[in-house]
């Protein structure tokens, strides 16, 4: 069938350049934006939804967890940066990286969640998302502004938060990557596969899930983080809304999860369909997210990339 | 702080326990037959809660006469939503999991549906029984709130008798054990799905009725509210188990209740979480569940 | 090389191993019959720490590696088979063989082509780069096979591994142990069938409900009156 054959050392070689350009093209175009585009929120969101996706995808697709709690790094990244900001006068520049470290000491103190599998790891995540943004809530409002939340402050440039969210989307794509290739990601996809096996072969489960977990969680908390500094303003129901999960998870598996080109993918199908809902019919937007999932569990479960190396085997080879 | 604050907490505790007692219930019966864990199941009961309301304000309809309606209607929608929904699902990797995605993705279209119909305000049924309250030893209770509490006990009753007397029950339980086993025996497992997600639908659509005795107010976007509810409970009663979330659901209620005594009302959900979290790490598989971990 | 004395293990009431002791001697077969139930998939679930067991002690090499975590008893070099096949699914399948080495200091290239060998030793090479899932049930038993062979563990506990693979795979099958055993490892096999058992075994452990009630040599157990009498009814 195939024309000319490959030696397998080479098809890897190629699989891997073949991605690596897709990125480099990518990253160059959003680094474009600023002087193409007037719409600059619609490409800054868009990079923050790859990256919520594509991070979700190292603790989903190759671990196999579930966490419906996942708003709670990005909410906590937002909030760090705000008030470190705000109350303590930081700089945007430092108060990220730490909002970013918050987020990984967030993931260390769930860490023994990851005990639980399945369905209860999800819930028991929903539940862990929704303490904190009651928690952040009820904190004194010197603190975190009670429920009205916290104002930054200053006059922030949109262009430099744009490109602190590319550099974010860069680290997490490049990371995704390396985690797809390297040995942690053969252990967390054995993981996900038959966790008992992996541990009977040798795979210290705990530790190595415990890794994926916390990088799962240090972008997202990245994501929060630049966000806040973007729209100058965090306030606890928006930063901790269960529809940021929601949607990490819905373009995650829209666009396959378990691969790595799948949550770029997804979301840039999704974020664009949603961007074209919001402008043409804004009443019927959730109902249309909603009918979205739907039908994509009914008959995509796999995602685009996932169907597609199904579909065709002979592809799976030289797609990420 | 006086014994009579406790006592009526304790009471509330009683009551809306008994609620979330129900709702647990219907979300064990889908899980435990489906394994489908419901994630629209508050924007179901909240339905019913509109259903309540708006038969009391077309037809002056009593919210008791309500409750067969809302129930059977219910039923009869959620036979249809499991042939609709569930069968393709069973090809998926991790059915679980897709089943928890669809069913958020049930939710949005759901409360999107009844935010398009009433609006975003807030609504009651303003129907006053008489006597409004009764008293009760030392506390008075609503008489709605009363209602609710022998209603719960009347339909757990009924759900006993069904599930440990007739036929169609005793089969659903033992679904619940074992859904391969029960196959090979000869029963058709569609169509006794197809019953449990009636019966969790047309359940979810009383406790919706009740619900609309027993709190002050509820908006299209009280769904998440009773959902997240719903889960605590049966995790903490154990995943599966219907007995379970009874108890999970009193447990639940009381804490709920008591917590709003001694601490500011905002932060009484902390109290079901910490017990969710407690709970889960000392006994993961739920109060009287058995669920594997890794 | 593996000693195990006073195994015991319990689930709620039901005593599922009680007070086992047997010790496997290195480069030979132990084969462990009873009927279903007798408790001998509980009693490699105990070897390898998925479970934890009440009491006993089980020492390899002279370690002690009672309740030892699984992945600390496979360093060990002890590695098991599953009597359902427990493959990576959604993995291919030198992937699959590549999850028992991953914290070996040899280079991803070396580990690959030695995957390869081991994947082409049990025939199926050619669909190295199909995802597990895709084998049939006899072709899973055997990727366990070759997985468990990648790390070349001292001693391999298989479960039940001629249940449900077609005669030309078991041949397969038999002739990689044997070829295994000529290099010196080690086996505990387990089985409820007799004849393979019978073939394969220098030694025989019987248990039925928990208990060891019968060992020795194939011929002894053949010949011993409480076998028979465990295995065709009491």
């Amino acid at each position: 069938m195939a024309a000319l054959e490959l030696s397998d050392a080479h098809v890897a070689r190629l699989r891997i350049w073949m991605w690596l350009a897709f990125c480099g093209v990518l990253i160059l175009g959003l680094a474009l934006v600023p002087w193409l585009s007037r719409n600059i929120s619609f490409w800054f969101y868009l990079m923050l939804w790859m990256s919520m996706a594509s991070a979700f995808n190292i603790i989903s697709g190759f671990a196999g967890y579930l966490p419906f709690g996942y708003v709670a790094f990005y909410g906590i990244g937002a909030y760090v940066t705000a008030v470190l900001v705000r109350k303590l006068d930081w700089p945007v520049g430092l108060a990220i990286p730490l909002a970013g470290m918050a987020g990984v000491l967030l993931s260390l103190i769930f860490a023994k969640t990851l005990k639980l599998s399945g369905i209860y790891f999800a819930i028991v995540s929903l539940a862990l998302g929704i303490i904190c943004q009651i928690l952040i809530s009820n904190m004194p409002e010197e603190i975190t502004g009670g429920s009205y939340g916290i104002n930054l402050g200053g006059s922030p440039e949109p262009v430099h938060s744009f490109y602190a969210m590319l550099a974010v989307l860069a680290a997490t794509l490049a990371t995704s990557t390396w985690v797809a290739r390297s040995r942690l990601g053969t252990a967390l996809k054995a993981i996900r596969d038959d966790g008992e096996a992996a541990d009977a072969l040798g795979v210290d489960v705990p530790r190595v899930r415990l890794y994926a977990w916390m990088l799962a969680a240090l972008f997202p908390s990245l994501c929060g983080a630049v966000e806040a500094w973007y729209t100058n303003v965090v306030d606890s129901t928006t930063a901790f809304d269960t529809l940021i999960t929601a949607k990490t998870v819905i373009y995650a598996t829209m666009g396959g999860l378990g691969t790595v080109s799948g949550p770029v993918v997804g979301a840039a199908i999704l974020v664009g369909i949603d961007d074209l809902i919001w402008q043409h019919f804004p009443v019927a937007n959730l109902f249309l997210l909603g009918l979205v999932v739907v039908l994509l569990i009914q008959f995509m479960p796999r995602g685009v990339v996932g169907t597609l190396l199904r579909r065709k085997p002979q592809l799976r080879r030289y797609l990420m | 702080m006086s014994t009579l604050l406790i006592l009526q907490g304790f009471a509330y505790g009683v009551i809306v326990g008994a609620v979330y007692a129900l709702l647990g219930c219907s979300l064990n019966v889908l899980y435990g037959v489906l394994r489908v864990v419901n994630f629209a199941h508050g924007e179901f009961i909240i339905a019913g809660t509109f259903v309540s309301y708006v038969l009391f304000n077309a037809l002056h309809l009593h919210p008791l006469a309500a409750l067969p309606i809302a129930a059977v209607s219910f039923f009869a929608a959620g036979w249809c939503l499991y042939y609709l929904l569930v069968p393709r699902l069973r090809t998926a990797d991790d059915p679980e999991l897709s089943s928890f995605l669809m069913m958020y993705g049930i939710s949005l279209m759901a409360a999107a549906t009844m935010l398009g119909l009433f609006g975003a305000d807030a609504r009651n049924i303003s129907y006053t029984f008489q006597p409004i309250a009764v008293r009760l030893g030392p506390v008075f209770l609503p008489t709605a709130r009363l209602v609710a509490l022998a209603l719960s006990i009347i339909i757990g009753g009924a759900l006993a008798w069904f599930f440990y007397r007739t036929l169609p029950g005793k089969a659903l339980r033992a679904a619940i054990m074992n859904p391969e086993a029960i196959q090979i025996v000869g029963v058709d497992i569609n169509r006794l799905s197809a019953l449990a997600f009636g019966l969790a639908a047309g359940l979810a659509g009383a406790t919706g009725v009740l619900v609309g005795l027993v709190f002050p107010a509820f908006t299209p976007f009280s769904g998440p509210d009773y959902t997240l509810i719903g889960f605590i409970v049966i995790v903490l009663g154990g995943l599966g188990h219907p007995v379970g979330a009874l108890l999970g659901g009193v447990l639940f209620g009381l804490a709920e209740q008591m917590s709003t005594v001694f601490m500011p009302q905002a932060l009484s959900p902390i109290v079901g979480f910490a017990l969710l979290i407690g709970v889960i790490f000392l006994k993961p598989s739920g109060l009287m569940g058995r669920v594997q971990l890794r | 090389m593996l000693v195990v004395d006073g195994l015991c293990k319990s689930f709620g009431g039901l005593v599922a191993v009680d007070g086992l002791d047997f010790r496997v001697e290195r480069g030979t077969i132990l084969g462990m019959i009873g009927i279903n139930g007798a408790g001998k998939t509980t009693v490699m679930n105990c070897l390898n720490g998925i479970y934890r067991s009440d009491a006993g002690r089980v020492s390899f090499e002279g370690v002690d590696i009672t309740h030892w975590t699984p992945h600390a008893v496979a360093r060990a070099g002890i590695g098991r088979t599953f009597q359902v096949p427990r493959i990576f699914r959604r993995m291919t399948l030198i992937e699959n063989l590549l999850v028992p080495m991953l914290k070996s200091g040899e280079s991803d290239r070396a580990l690959t082509e030695r995957a390869e060998h081991f994947l082409a030793r049990v025939k199926l090479q050619v669909l190295r780069h199909n995802f597990a899932e895709e084998l049939s049930g006899g072709q899973q038993k055997l990727l366990e096979l070759a997985r468990v062979m990648m790390f070349e563990p001292k001693l391999i506990l298989l479960d039940e591994p001629f249940a449900g693979v077609n005669p030309a795979l078991c041949k397969l099958f038999i002739d990689e142990i044997e070829a295994l055993l000529a290099s010196g490892t080690t086996f505990v096999l387990v089985s409820h069938d007799l004849t393979s058992i019978y073939r394969l075994s220098d030694h025989i452990v019987v248990l039925n409900q928990g208990r060891k009630i019968a060992e020795g040599t194939v011929d002894a157990i053949k010949r011993d009156p409480v076998v028979v009498e465990a295995y065709l009814g009491a």
